[in-house]
């Protein structure tokens, strides 16, 4: 008899008494419950599930790897705003405390350039030091680039 | 860690095999095994497909992504469980309860009308049980769970499992 079927309840329920009735009734309920899900069942592919998760543990090893370098950036900005706050507010007090500030600079500026035009740039004492600037700009440049697109 | 450091770690991960904790034909045979009933499992315990088929391959990622060190088959399947369990405990968190009416009597085309009404009944009764004791009751007669195999998955004692599947079952019984 079908321990299921609804007519059989009024029935059960005076029957049920012990515990080993009950344990066969619940067996028999859920075994039968459990061989429906089976077949209702229809998992993917163990494939799919496999490369699914490889390619979200790909995923995920990326995005691990790329946290730092997102704090670095976010740490040189606050830095860079930092101290141009800084700047900001030291130039905003000089110009404050000095009125005459601009046409100083002005003035500096302008002898600076007239000193520079008086030069003799074909004077080895001034080719020497400018070539070996120029040197060094251009080496420490080929320099920064080989250390940092070594990939 | 400079900047090329980190780029060569990204490199690494786009091309390189990640390590996970079984090797695939392992994995492959062990979903094999187990998949069908876990799915019935998340279906039974969720009371919602779409539900078991998400956390059924939510599961399967985490164990491939854990660093437990398994003893036996066994071991590797209750671990499983656990996984599952936790997943569909979190996914009923804030919602309605999952059970149905509708979703109760959703079944597949009967074989039978007396068959169609037994499962139905059994669907409808588990549903008005607590989510534990719907596990518990599945891990013991679905899948044939010791009582200290129920204990592991539900993260209980072992000794308080007897009390509890006993409680569980009376009050199955009387809904059937």
């Amino acid at each position: 008899m079908n321990r299921l079927e609804p007519t059989a309840r009024p029935e059960r329920a005076t029957r049920v008494e012990s515990d080993a009735e009950i344990e066969a009734i619940v067996a028999e309920a859920i075994a039968t419950e459990a061989a429906q899900a089976r077949r209702e069942a229809a998992p993917p592919s163990s494939a799919i599930v496999w490369w699914r998760a490889q390619m979200r543990a790909r995923r995920e090893a990326a995005q691990a790897a790329g946290r730092p370098i997102t704090i670095v950036h976010g740490l040189a900005i606050a830095c860079f705003c930092g101290l141009a706050l800084s700047l900001a507010g030291t130039l905003i007090a000089g110009v404050r405390g000095s009125a005459g500030w601009l046409a100083n600079v002005y003035a500096s500026l302008a002898g600076l350039a007239a000193s520079l035009a008086a030069i003799d740039l074909t004077s080895r004492w001034v080719m020497l030091p400018m070539t070996a600037m120029l040197a060094t700009i251009v080496i420490a440049s080929i320099a920064a680039y080989v250390i940092f697109a070594d990939e | 860690m400079t900047f090329t450091d980190v780029r060569r770690l990204e490199l690494d991960a786009d091309t390189a095999d990640v390590a996970l904790a079984m090797d695939e034909d392992a994995f492959r045979a062990f979903y094999d095994r187990t998949s069908g009933a876990l799915w019935g499992y998340l279906s039974r315990i969720s009371g919602d497909r779409q539900v078991a088929d998400d956390l059924l391959q939510e599961s399967y990622y985490r164990l491939l992504k854990s660093n437990t060190a398994f003893e036996s088959e066994n071991h590797r399947r209750n671990y499983l469980y656990r996984i599952a369990t936790n997943l569909v405990r979190d996914s009923r968190r804030g919602r309605q309860p999952l059970f149905t009416d509708a979703e109760m009597t959703d079944v597949a085309a009967p074989e039978s009308h007396v068959g169609y009404e037994g499962r139905a009944d059994v669907r409808r009764a588990l549903g008005r049980l607590k989510p534990r004791e719907r596990a518990m009751l599945w891990l013991a007669y679905a899948q044939g769970s010791s009582h200290s195999e129920i204990a592991d998955v539900l993260g209980l004692k072992t000794a308080s499992i007897k009390l509890l599947l006993f409680r569980a079952r009376r009050k199955l019984a009387a809904m059937l």
